[in-house]
């Protein structure tokens, strides 16, 4: 009588250390600005354009706008809370596409004036430029489709060079060579160019899409 | 046989009780005051890690820093967490197999040190997801999984894990042999 709960305790207990010693998985979030982002985007196309007007002008975007002022096209900021008062949205798009291009085009440029530091080791400055790779697409990831329908061509040289460089940062495995912190300047130095040509010839509303406004 | 004769469940030695509840009350106060101490919990993790930026690899670039810091908190409140889970269900576990192992084992000296293994064992176990998050401000996500797998997780997991199949085995062994002493017919 007794044996049988013990062989199931035992059997129970025996298959437990199998499951045991996880340490839980991480899946990156998104940061305030995105999501202030999705949020606006997905009122714009919902023409919830009240709602995306006031998601912007207190949200972190609007604020983020502004601390990067210096480096983005003049009168951003002003002209996406235009675009958004007027329910205009191609205009908010493109606005927040060059907005979002500067942001990868910046970290771009920071990511290679880190990696070509000299008085860091090959495997942290291949570890910065990982990190940075990720920094890169989380903003440009989300602009991707608006850049493509404007410019393809940006959208595929950005793509391209996106896969070059997570090829020099890939940790080495049986017969590869190992992950490279110099190969990976020149792909985030033609991100950077590509997507400063796609900010200057998209500072100015195209013809093509004239933007649209409620009279 | 008789009512009498008839074989009944045996208590584990008291210290055993007593290491067993103190590691389900730790596992209690652990969740509690997570829940209650979180923001300065995770203050505390924080500030530990902006003080040590080479150790996490920060590059002063809060684009890719916050995802780094957001990481190592999510594993940091995940290590208190696994303590709270794994105290509260080992505890329970010690029990269990310690009673098992009292009532099943008919050597004294393999009782003893099965009990032992399981006892210890099962009350260290958990104190290394414990030992993870409070190491990671110090030294990282992998250099402090490192320092408690070899310190608290290998040590007493193995401890468990070869107490558990020792008993896995006594029990077949009692099993099979009051098989062989029935009666034929």
């Amino acid at each position: 009588m007794i044996l049988a709960p013990a062989v199931f305790v035992t059997l129970l207990t025996v298959g437990a250390p199998a499951l045991a010693h996880h340490v839980g998985a991480y899946v990156p979030k998104d940061n305030a600005v995105t999501t202030n982002f999705k949020q606006v985007k997905f009122s714009v196309q919902a023409a919830k354009f009240d709602v995306a007007l006031r998601l912007f002008e207190t949200g972190p975007l609007r604020a983020e706008m502004r601390t990067h002022a210096a480096s983005l096209p003049p009168g951003l900021e002003e002209g996406t809370r235009a675009a958004l008062a007027g329910g205009d949205g191609p205009e908010v798009e493109r606005r927040l596409m060059i907005f979002f291009a500067a942001l990868s085009r910046d970290l771009a440029l920071e990511a290679d004036r880190q990696i070509a530091r000299v008085d860091t080791t090959a495997d942290i400055r291949v570890d910065i430029g990982r990190k940075f790779l990720e920094a890169i697409w989380r903003y440009y990831n989300l602009v991707d489709f608006a850049v493509a329908t404007r410019d393809n061509k940006a959208s595929v040289a950005v793509r391209l060079a996106f896969d070059e460089a997570e090829t020099y940062v890939k940790p080495a495995t049986g017969g590869t060579a190992p992950a490279d912190p110099t190969g990976l300047r020149k792909p985030l130095q033609r991100i950077a160019q590509v997507l400063s040509t796609l900010i200057e010839s998209s500072s100015t509303p195209s013809s093509s899409t004239p933007p649209r406004r409620n009279s | 046989m008789t009512e009498s004769d008839a074989p009944t469940w045996r208590v584990p030695p008291r210290w055993v009780l007593l290491v067993a509840v103190l590691s389900i009350v730790a596992a209690e106060v652990g969740g509690g005051a997570m829940a209650r101490f979180k923001v300065e919990l995770t203050r505390w993790a924080r500030d530990g890690m902006l003080a040590r930026p080479s150790v996490h690899g920060l590059v002063g670039v809060r684009d890719v820093d916050e995802r780094i810091l957001d990481e190592a908190l999510v594993k940091f409140d995940a290590g208190l967490r696994l303590f709270h889970m794994h105290a509260e269900g080992m505890g329970l576990v010690i029990i269990a197999t310690s009673t098992v192992a009292a009532t099943v084992i008919g050597n004294a000296a393999a009782r003893r040190t099965i009990i032992a293994l399981l006892t210890t064992g099962g009350a260290g176990y958990p104190v290394g997801y414990l030992a993870w998050s409070a190491l990671i401000p110090s030294y990282g996500l992998e250099r402090s999984k490192t320092i408690a797998e070899w310190l608290v997780w290998v040590p007493f997991g193995t401890a468990t894990i070869v107490a558990l199949w020792c008993l896995a085995g006594f029990v077949a062994w009692s099993m099979i042999s009051r098989r062989g002493a029935r009666p034929a017919g």
